[in-house]
């Protein structure tokens, strides 16, 4: 328990040194920073957009925002969940201006997912576990709405919390949980469509 | 809702772990007579479970070598830029005291009055008009040479 708090104490202190050298434009603590967020970040943009080269420059443009802004950053928010929303609010006006509407129009309407299910889902289990499930998943990710894309690889993915996801996102709780449920609902409702001889 | 459709709505909730624990106690109560509602828990945590175990996309090559460049050019322009205000400030008070000192020094050695064409360059408003064009063009010019010369090197190294 002491030496829990004791690392976390350290954890702390050691991110609050590395956001102080980050203002202060030290290219060692940036390099350190981009290296050790590369692989979330980009993966949560491409998983948000869908289109590798979009991801990419947004990936960038993100690193851009956050050292605009690491003078303005509260360091007792959770760097991770600001990195993320820099990320987000950048793909949010990305999509508006590709697409000409607001992310979260994208969504949250019409017939639920779950309306689309059959009531009957025989064998879906073994059938789950015998196709080539993780792969079928992230096929069946990219026909989801985005926010629903979002909440799936910010808490299945990122591991983050429900709390910290609404942060992401900037959205009340509320929102997060009513979108989780529709987003595992639209999964499986994907997945059934893609059953073996079966018309989507 | 009955207590079966209340349930229901938490079971895609549990999997994702967004219950509290008092929800997450009431839902395994329910589970446990429930084989309906077992069997849909079943499912979504399979769905949970490779969710996490989805393939990773790898990243693409060069990307962070990439965002440091940007990076770098990005905090090179906003040098230049905050260079180019501080240079811009120092002409501008450079400009004006030049031109008060030699408007002063002027006047204590010609008594006042230094006439060219029939004007009195030593009356304030005439000196200072000749005086700032000429200052700034000096200025502006030696600024304009100074910034290419400084963007020159950048590029070289």
């Amino acid at each position: 328990m002491i030496l829990a708090a004791a690392m976390s104490v350290e954890a702390v202190s050691g991110a609050e040194d590395t956001i102080a050298r980050l203002r202060r434009n030290d290219p060692d603590a940036l390099a350190s920073v981009i290296a050790r967020y590369q692989h979330r970040l980009y993966r949560y943009l491409l998983r948000l957009v869908r289109e590798p080269a979009a991801a990419d420059d947004l990936f960038q443009q993100t690193w851009l925002r956050v050292m605009e802004r690491i003078g303005r950053y509260d360091a007792l928010r959770n760097f991770e969940s600001w990195l993320f929303s820099v990320a987000h609010n950048l793909a949010v006006d990305a999509w508006r201006h590709k697409h000409g509407e607001s992310l979260d129009e994208a969504d949250d309407g019409g017939e639920a997912p779950a309306a689309r299910l059959r009531t009957e889902e025989p064998d879906a289990l073994e059938r789950l576990l015998d196709f080539e499930r993780g792969a079928a998943l992230a096929a069946c990710i990219h026909e989801l709405p985005a926010i629903h894309r979002e909440v799936l690889t910010l808490r299945f993915e990122e591991d983050m919390k429900l709390e910290e996801i609404a942060e992401v996102a900037g959205i009340p709780l509320s929102t997060v949980k009513s979108r989780l449920r529709r987003a595992l609902d639209g999964l499986r409702a994907a997945m059934q469509s893609r059953r073996p001889g079966r018309k989507a | 809702m009955n207590e079966h459709e209340s349930m229901r709505e938490l079971l895609a909730l549990a999997a994702c772990g967004a219950l509290d624990a008092q929800e997450q106690r009431r839902l395994e109560e329910h589970v446990r007579e429930c084989a309906e509602c077992r069997r849909e828990m079943e499912i979504l945590a399979a769905y949970s479970d490779g969710l996490r175990r989805m393939p990773q996309p790898a990243v693409p090559a060069n990307l962070v070598e990439r965002t440091r460049a940007r990076l770098a050019q990005q905090q090179a322009q906003a040098a230049d830029r905050r260079w180019d205000a501080m240079m811009l400030g120092a002409l501008a008070l450079f400009a004006w005291t030049v031109g008060l000192t030699g408007w002063f020094v002027a006047r204590i050695f010609t008594g006042g009055a230094l006439v060219i064409m029939g004007a009195n360059l030593l009356r304030f408003g005439t000196w200072s008009v000749v005086s700032t064009i000429l200052v700034w063009l000096t200025a502006a010019v030696a600024a304009l040479a100074l910034g290419r010369r400084r963007r020159e090197l950048r590029s070289v190294l």
